[in-house]
């Protein structure tokens, strides 16, 4: 893991920025999201996923694309979680003061 | 936390540029990922022991293909690969190095290489192995052949490296250790080499024996040729000792009587039974030859040259005289010197003198009995006396003082008379000569020196 991060460390940074504006952008958003039967099925296949590549099941290059795929996903959840936190304080903070 | 799970319903379309992400870093690192997993799996194996390594990447997986020379040495690298920060998993490809059984290494020298061959037990080993051969036989051409296998014997190396301290020592030959067996054939490069060979054999470490020892010497080679021209006798080659020198020296500088003898004789082991006999009488054979090549090789002895008259010719041809040894070969080719051409009596008188001033006629002490030494000088009279066959010749007796005149009288008539006979035997008509004894009547130098009686004692040839 420290391996992986060092060495992709610009596109882990990346996917944080990503996930910092998405995050951003997403409390403001109007309009609906995705609903509650595809959140889950898209947490169980995360879920697949990341099981697969912590048991090794995936072999050679997949393997490797898969532990990269879902360390940039890990990293832009992170950012999205950080910048939806972040704007939410901005929000709430201008509420009051008007 | 439901404000949390509203907003993430919202954030998947940052999945898009995401994946895009993602492919754009699966497309630029793949390789530079496998390449450093790569250089770094090798640089962990750099103290391990192995042989034809070989190290494949594929995403983050590692192949380990390799020969390792003991379990442990096996677990050990791939331990060691395992632990490559960045390496997912090992594909222990690794195995042990076969063991041979039974261990066998060679080294076998002809004339223009080295070839070292069969198993080293490590690769280091066989490097080692390699460069001694090469700093035993500086410029001699050093052919590595060895494979390497598991199973060598104890302290194997010593062994190996004692044997080829050897290998300089052989001209040709292969020496084996099979297990903890070692084997050796070939020839020696000198004489000597046989036994010192023998000799460093005894110290093979512990467990090691000689299983065969088939290293032949050299021939011993011992040559004398004579020049006529020159007027020398050049003796080279080899002599056992000191004291066989000393007696063949002196036996040649009786023998040879109007030559000098040049000796570049050495000493050296290894000499066949006999040899100082064999030598000296091949070389009473050689003085008898007007020319001639004297070859002795171990057990053989060639004798080629041209001999005074066909008597002598075929005497030569039928052997070296009875002290030849009996187990020794004798090759003659003898020639027979084409006759000089007749001169008169004056010039043969000459010739006598001349001979009889060189060398004389020795005989054994008191006695009438001609010393088979002589048989050189006597060869050379009877030549002289065939060049003028119409002269009557006086063979004349003298004696030193020593003793009773009476017997004086008679020994010089005796010795005198055994002369013609020879001269009879081989060939002259016996008419021609008259035997004269003197006694010490007619001495030439004083008899108060030991010198003198010497030259006192002599035959003379007269012509009448």
């Amino acid at each position: 893991m420290p391996y992986l991060v060092s060495f992709h460390l610009g596109w882990l940074v990346g996917s944080l920025l990503l996930g910092l504006a998405m995050g951003w952008i997403s409390v403001v958003q109007r309009g609906n999201g995705t609903s509650k039967v595809t959140a889950r099925w898209l947490a169980v296949l995360v879920a697949g996923l990341v099981a697969a590549s912590l048991t090794h099941v995936v072999p050679g290059r997949f393997g490797y694309w898969l532990d990269l795929g879902l360390i940039m996903f890990a990293c832009y959840l992170v950012g999205c979680t950080i910048g939806a936190w972040l704007r939410d304080r901005v929000v709430s903070r201008s509420a009051r003061a008007a | 936390m439901q404000k949390l799970f509203r907003w993430a319903s919202k954030w998947w379309p940052g999945l898009i540029p995401l994946a895009v992400m993602w492919g754009f870093a699966a497309w630029n690192n793949t390789l530079p990922v496998e390449a450093d997993l790569s250089a770094r799996s090798s640089a962990a194996l750099k103290d391990t022991v192995l042989d034809k390594t070989r190290i494949a990447v594929d995403g983050r997986d590692v192949s380990l293909a390799a020969d390792a020379f003991s379990e442990e040495g096996r677990r050990d690298a791939v331990m060691a690969v395992e632990n490559v920060p960045g390496v997912r998993l090992v594909e222990d490809a690794t195995r042990l190095v076969p063991e041979a059984r039974p261990f066998v290494w060679n080294a076998e020298r002809d004339v223009v290489r080295v070839t070292l061959s069969g198993s080293a037990p490590l690769p280091a080993m066989k490097a080692r192995l390699v460069e001694a051969a090469r700093k035993e036989l500086g410029g001699v051409e050093v052919a590595d052949q060895m494979g390497l296998a598991r199973g060598a014997p104890p302290r194997f190396e010593a062994a190996a490296m004692l044997l080829l301290d050897q290998i300089g020592k052989l001209k040709d030959g292969k020496i084996t250790i099979s297990d903890t067996k070692v084997s050796l054939s070939g020839m020696a490069r000198e004489l000597g080499g046989r036994e010192a060979i023998a000799a460093a054999l005894k110290n093979l470490p512990e467990g090691f024996s000689v299983a065969t020892n088939e290293i032949k010497a050299p021939p011993y080679i011992f040559q004398a040729y004579k020049d006529p021209v020159a007027a020398t006798v050049t003796l080279t080659g080899y002599v056992p000792d000191n004291n066989v020198h000393a007696a063949i020296a002196t036996g040649a500088s009786r023998k040879f009587f109007g030559e000098k003898v040049v000796d570049n004789l050495k000493a050296s082991v290894g000499a066949p039974a006999s040899f100082n006999t064999a030598v000296v009488a091949a070389l009473g054979a050689l003085s008898r030859l007007s020319t001639g090549t004297l070859v002795v090789s171990d057990r053989e002895v060639k004798l080629s040259g041209d001999a005074l008259y066909e008597g002598a010719a075929n005497e030569i041809r039928a052997g070296p005289g009875k002290d030849f040894p009996k187990t020794w070969q004798y090759k003659p080719e003898i020639t027979v010197k084409p006759a000089a051409g007749p001169v008169d009596g004056t010039v043969c008188q000459q010739l006598f003198s001349e001979l009889l001033s060189k060398g004389k006629i020795r005989f054994e002490p008191k006695r009438a009995n001609i010393d088979p030494d002589s048989a050189g000088i006597l060869d050379h009279l009877i030549e002289t006396a065939l060049r003028c066959p119409t002269t009557n010749i006086e063979v004349a007796g003298h004696t030193d003082s020593d003793g009773e005149d009476s017997f004086n009288q008679a020994l010089s008539e005796k010795r005198a008379q055994a002369v013609i006979d020879y001269l009879v035997k081989a060939g002259l008509p016996a008419n021609r000569f008259t035997a004269v004894g003197y006694g010490a009547t007619q001495p030439v130098a004083g008899n108060d020196t030991d010198d003198g009686k010497a030259q006192n004692r002599r035959i003379e040839f007269l012509v009448r």
